[in-house]
Formats: structure tokens, sequence, C-alpha cells
């Protein structure tokens, strides 16, 4: 029966309203959003900075220095993979392809153009964006295992392409490019230089993270995650939002893909093709892809775990679904959830010894 | 007095014994990267397999004398694990860490070229066996300031290999067919290998009077019916199964099966594998090896080296003669280093090798690098009888003088 009172039935609407914004807040309030205190975050990330700092110094040799290349590399690519998926909820399977339009994007430009890693790179981070909105639009209209799906067929789309685009792609054989263009007293084919050259990304785009995660946009993005209708309700533009995230998530794969390039410095299709899209997907869930250092974690078990254990591809696929699965049923967050958990519970161990009333605000 | 004459003596034999176990001591770091895990592992195998042959037999023979030094090979072997950055990560570690002085492998163009680009400017010498190098291989690249100026190619230039294997599978199958084979269908992986091999092959068919039509398959295909049911409807005279031998193995009998063609070529299957496997058509069926075959070989000294090849533990595999691209390599670089008579002057090795030959087991014509650092030699092409698995047929045809119609030959 239709309400009469009109007053009421704006108090009713307004109240309603009151509700589903505390509803959101309490949806986006999840663990991994709880910050640890600010004195521990401080901590970690200066340790952090200063061991990926003093690696090359550490004589590790230029074998461990190449696969931490590749490893950061790989880190980078996978915070653009972790915003869109950790903060608002859209996995995807075809994410080494978006590093591969960034690649390739740079290698035609320096192939065609002569244009070298710097010239070429806001190109290549800009198409890769564009692509990424574009593969993002199906998403406004199914989301989940749909959208997964067409994320794996612009992969597989994406190589057949590549594989059957002539001397402009290289075709299967590929495409080959200098060293980067060095800045004043810098070479970059110093192998060191370039580790400091992919770590200075890699800390640009855990900055951005961090600035994401943190800011009304980042909040934004996890109540679309938490509950889209709900999100939607309460204003939120929720179709602009995830197109949104996945141009930024394109961004960080472009620059990835450039990096890897200039790497490499030859690319070919099978690269960016379905088992790299996996593995990506794989280290994400691995490392966590909520928590800051999540995907900087996965990116290191995948690529250090069959160095450190010397396992073959087949030995190191198996303990890489024996991980997943143990990370599933054990650590549904991943690794940073663990690790963050073992802390919070060694915490909890020392504050109940000291009466359980130091260390918190 | 005496004592003293004693202690003299004493003292020079142990100087003596000293120097020479010295002598002995002075090794020559060697590095081989290649797949001995992953999707590349029967090519990959096949490199160390030659690489510890090869380096077994140079050192009993008492090492490479290069100018009053003896030296022995020390071979650095490292597992890509068919993966690119393995792969990268593995040439840093030889020529950064370790410091050889050459590299074997890979087996793979990609692999290669991006090893090329760290071998290049530490100058240390790589021997890669892939033939889609000559798509990279030129003028500029190989000069002494080129990024390939250390890198050869120790398979023969494509046009040539094709040439080679295209009259060798033609002059053996048109006395078999009811009328001389008019229409050739080459049936080839879509990845880096298969493009650029197929792209001549296709030529050299039709430089010898072959009607060609060229069918690409996705790399990983397991069912081959859908494509072969097609090139069925195409009525061929003869089925080129091209690159690689694996995919082969699986399609070629499913076209049995399908009846597809009166005759077919089958690439990189050594009838060594079609008598292991029991393989038996009611067509005839040719075969080529990369370069030699181990399962048919005319020549004593090709069977000499398969049965030490062997020997050492290698698997027989369809890949295994592929083995012959790179042992005859480290017997020619040990007489470069010897003429030398220094190891630590790569430029002069280069230089050596190009304008030096050498006579191996590959290739019963002395091998000569070109200007672009490629080998020429013929391709063995065998046809078993039909409706058996052991009776084959052999013809080594040599490969063109140019490159055929419409072939760049890169």
């Amino acid at each position: 029966m239709p309400m009469t009172d009109n007053s009421a039935g704006k108090t009713g609407a307004a109240t309603e309203g009151v509700r589903a914004r505390d509803r959101l807040a309490l949806l986006t309030a999840d663990n991994a959003a709880v910050p640890l205190p600010a004195g521990v975050q401080a901590i970690t990330a200066i340790l952090l900075a200063v061991l990926l700092i003093a690696l090359p110094w550490l004589g590790l040799g230029y074998r461990f220095l190449s696969i931490a290349i590749t490893t950061l590399y790989t880190a980078i690519g996978l915070y653009g993979l972790g915003l869109q998926f950790g903060q608002a909820g859209i996995m995807s399977v075809g994410h080494a392809a978006l590093m591969g339009v960034g690649a390739y994007a740079s290698a035609i430009l320096s192939v065609q153009l002569g244009l070298g890693f710097w010239t070429s790179l806001p190109f290549a981070m800009a198409l890769s964006a564009i692509v990424g909105g574009v593969i993002g639009l199906p998403t406004l209209r199914v989301g989940g295992q749909h959208y997964i799906i067409i994320t794996f067929c612009f992969c597989a789309l994406f190589v057949i392409v590549l594989t059957n685009g002539g001397t402009f792609t290289g075709s299967a054989t590929g495409l080959d490019v200098g060293s980067v263009t060095p800045l004043p007293g810098i070479n970059f084919d110093k192998l060191s230089n370039n580790y400091y050259l992919v770590l200075a990304a890699l800390f640009l785009a855990l900055a951005a993270t961090y600035l994401i995660g943190n800011s009304r946009y980042g909040r934004t993005l996890r109540a679309i995650r938490e509950n889209e209708q709900l999100a939607r309700s309460v204003g939120i533009n929720v179709d602009l939002h995830k197109l949104g995230v996945l141009m930024v998530s394109g961004l960080f794969a472009g620059l990835a893909g450039v990096l890897q390039l200039y790497y490499l410095r030859h690319i070919s299709p099978t690269l960016f093709g379905a088992f790299p899209s996996l593995y990506l997907a794989l280290m994400v869930m691995l490392g966590g892809a909520r928590y800051l250092y999540g995907p900087l974690i996965g990116a290191v078990v995948v690529n250090f775990l069959p160095e450190v254990l010397n396992l073959d591809p087949v030995d190191s696929r198996i303990a890489y679904g024996v991980c997943l699965l143990l990370v599933i049923l054990l650590l549904p967050g991943g690794v940073g959830a663990g690790i963050k958990n073992v802390y919070c519970a060694v915490r909890g161990g020392f504050e109940k010894q000291g009466g359980g009333t130091n260390g918190r605000a | 007095m005496r004592q003293l004459g004693l202690g003299l003596a004493m003292a020079a034999a142990g100087l003596a014994m000293a120097l020479q176990t010295a002598r002995a001591d002075e090794e020559l770091p060697i590095g081989v990267i290649a797949a001995q895990s992953g999707s590349f592992v029967s090519a990959g195998n096949t490199i160390v397999g030659a690489a510890n042959l090869a380096a077994q037999q140079i050192n009993d023979a008492g090492g490479i004398k290069v100018g009053d030094k003896t030296y022995k090979i020390k071979l650095y072997i490292r597992d890509n694990r068919t993966d690119v950055n393995v792969t990268i990560a593995a040439a840093r570690e030889l020529v950064n860490d370790i410091g050889v002085k050459a590299i074997w492998g890979t087996e793979t163009h990609d692999f290669s070229v991006s090893m090329a680009k760290i071998t290049g400017p530490a100058k240390v010498l790589q021997f890669s066996g892939n033939s889609s190098l000559g798509a990279v291989l030129d003028d500029k690249a190989v000069a002494e300031d080129g990024w390939l100026h250390y890198t050869f190619q120790s398979e023969p230039q494509e046009w040539q290999r094709s040439g080679s294997t295209a009259k060798g599978v033609l002059s053996l199958l048109t006395p078999q067919l009811k009328s001389p084979p008019k229409h050739s269908v080459v049936f080839v992986g879509n990845d880096a290998t298969g493009q650029y091999l197929s792209s001549h092959y296709v030529k050299a068919l039709e430089a010898e009077g072959q009607k060609v039509d060229l069918v690409q398959y996705p790399p990983d295909t397991t069912d081959f019916s859908p494509l072969l049911t097609r090139i069925k409807g195409m009525k061929p005279d003869i089925v080129h199964f091209w690159y690689n031998g694996d995919s082969t193995l699986t399609a070629f009998p499913q076209a049995l099966k399908l009846g597809v063609a009166p005759s077919y070529f089958l690439f990189g299957v050594d009838p060594g594998i079609y008598r292991e496997r029991s393989l038996k058509a009611d067509v005839p069926v040719t075969m080529s090896c990369v370069p030699v075959c181990w399962g048919s070989s005319p020549y004593p000294e090709v069977k000499q080296y398969f049965d030490k090849y062997f020997g050492l533990g290698a698997a027989k595999g369809p890949q295994s003669s592929v083995s012959l691209l790179y042992y005859d390599y480290f017997f020619w670089y040990a007489k470069a280093l010897e003429k030398v008579g220094k190891i630590d002057d790569p430029d002069a090795v280069v230089a050596e090798l190009l304008k030096s030959d050498y006579k191996g087991v590959v290739s019963p014509v002395p091998l000569v690098f070109n200007k672009h650092h490629q080998v020429t030699f013929a391709t063995e092409v065998c046809m078993v009888e039909p409706n058996t698995s052991d009776k084959f047929k052999c013809a080594v045809e040599q490969p063109p003088a140019a490159p055929p119609p419409g072939d760049n030959g890169g």
C-alpha cells in the first residue's frame, strides 16, 4: 500500500540512505584496510627500501640480479592487477596481454619512428591504459567469471594478431630494440643501473598504490567491490570508476611492459600469451591483492622459488598449485595477509603479557 | 755436497711436478645454455649431450694447446627451463660471474637473440643452431661493431636447407607415385620458427615446380583432424609436415587414419624414431633429419658419432640428430684458438673462424662460415618402404647455389 504522508516518506528515504551508507562503511572496512601502526608501516617501508637499494651491493651475482629485475617489473604489472582485483574486485587472466600492448607499442615506435625508451614510454603507457579501458567496457554489463573469460579471449586474440601482424609486429619472430637511452652519467647497459631504473618504477607503483588505497577513490573502489548495487544506490558512478581503475591498471601494465622490453631487448608474442597471464593472476593471489606488499611478495615467490629450490617447470607448476591451495585454505588474503596476521598475533601475545594496554592508542 | 745435490734434484723435480700440475689445471671455461626441463627439453638435451661428448673427447685427447699452455675444457651447463628470463639470467651469470669464453645454445630463436645482446658487448662467442638467426645476421649486425659480431649460426641458411630437403623429398617420392607430384601442402606450426622455416620451404618447393598451399596450425595443437580434413579436400600429392618433429609425430598418425594424401614428408623425424615407434603407412613416407639421421646413416663417421653420443646416456629422440649442429663447432673453435695462440682475443678468434674451414661429422664437405657467420651443408632425406618400419632408402641432395626466386635469402 502506498504511503500517503509525504513527509514521512521523505524521512523514511533519508533513513534508508543513512543505513545504506553505514552498511557501505562497514563493508569497506575489511581486515586489509585496518592499518598497522604508523611506526610499523614506516619501519617496514624503510627496511624494504634499504634492502632493495642495497641488493646490487650484496655481491649476490649477476644471475640473482637478473632475476631480481624480472621480479621487479613483474611486480609493477601486478600492482595494476592488484588495484583492479584487490580494490575493485575485477579479476583478469589476460593481464600479460596488457603488458604486451605497452611493450609492443614501445617497440613499434622504436622500429618505425626511432623513438627511444623515454619518449616512447608515455605513449606506450597511455595506449595500455586506453586498451585496458576498452577491454573493461564489458564489465559494465557482465562481471565475475564472464569478464575473466573476456580477458582470456583478449589475451588469445592479441597473440594471434601479433603472430600474424607481418613486419609491423615482427610476426612470431618478434621485434628488437636497442638499450635504454642513457641519462647524463648513467648508462643503463650496466645491469645494476638497469636494476635501479626498474626499482625506481617499482617505488612509483608502490607509492601510487598506497595513495590510491588510502584515498577517497580507494574507498569508493572497495565499496564497488563489496556491493556494487549498494554503491550505485548511494550515488557512486560505478561504471566510471570501474573503467577508471582498469585504465589505471593499464598504465601500470604499460610501464611494466616497456621495462620488460628494454630489459630483454627482444620481444615475441609468446611472452604475452595465456600462460604468462595465468602466472600473473597466480602471483597476485599468492601474495595478496589487498595488501600493499602482496603483489611484490607474489612476484618474489614465483620468480625465486624455482631458483632457490632448483625446480624444473613441471615441479614449479606443481609447487605453485600446492601453494595456491594452501593459501586459499589457510591464508585467504594471501601471504601478505598471513604475515600481517602473524605480526598481530605476536603483538597480541606481548600485549597480554604486559597487561594488554601497551602499544595501542 | 751429495746431500745438497740430492736436495736440489728433489726440489727441481718438485718444481717440475708443480709446473706440470699448474699446466694441467689450466681450464677453458665454456658455457652451455639449454632447456633441460620445460617444453623445449628434447631439443635442449641434444645441446648438452653434444657439448659433453665434444668436451670429453677434446680433454681426453690432451686438451687444447694454446701458445705454450694446454687448456682443458670446463663446461658450465645451465638449464634455461624453457624460460627467456632464466636464459638471460644464466647468460649474465656465465658471462659476468664466471667469465666463460664462449657459449653454446640456445635451442630457440627468441632466447638466442636475447642472449646475443649480452654475449655481444662482452665479446663472448656464441654458437646457436637456430636457422632463423638468418633473419638478423646481416652485414650491419655482424660487422666489427655489430651486435652479432661474436654470434655464429651452426645450421645452414634456411634457403639452403629447404632447397636440399625439397630436392631430396621429390627425388625419392617421384618414382613411387603414379604420376610426378605437382601439388604440395606444407603443414606447419604457426610460431616464430615455423613461420620462418616455411617461408623458405614453400619457395624451395615452388622452385622445383610444385604448386604449394600453406596450412598453419596453432602451437600446442593436439587434434589436427579438422585441419587435416581441410587439406584432404585440397587433393595434394604430398603433405609436408614441416616443423616441428614432436607435433608431426602427433599429427602424422591422424593423417594416416584420414587418408589425407598419397605420400608424406615428415621434417625432423628420424628413421630411428620411425622404427622404434613401429610406425607404418601404406603409402610412401619420406623424412629428414637436422642435419644427418641417427637411425639410418650411410656414413660410418656419423654412425660412430651417434654410438658414442647415445653411449653417454643421451636419449634417443626425434631431435637427437640436432646435437650435430653443436658438436663439430667445439673442435672448430678449439682449432681456431690453437691457431690464434691466445684465449683472450675474441676478435682474432672470430677472424680465424671466418677464414678457416673444418671437416667434421656433420658434413663430408669441410664446413666454412660465410660473411654472415653461417655454414653450408646438405640435409639427409630418407624414405621408408610402404608397410614397413625399418626399410629405408636415403638421399643427400646438395643445397642450391642461390636462393630460389622470391626468397630474399635472409
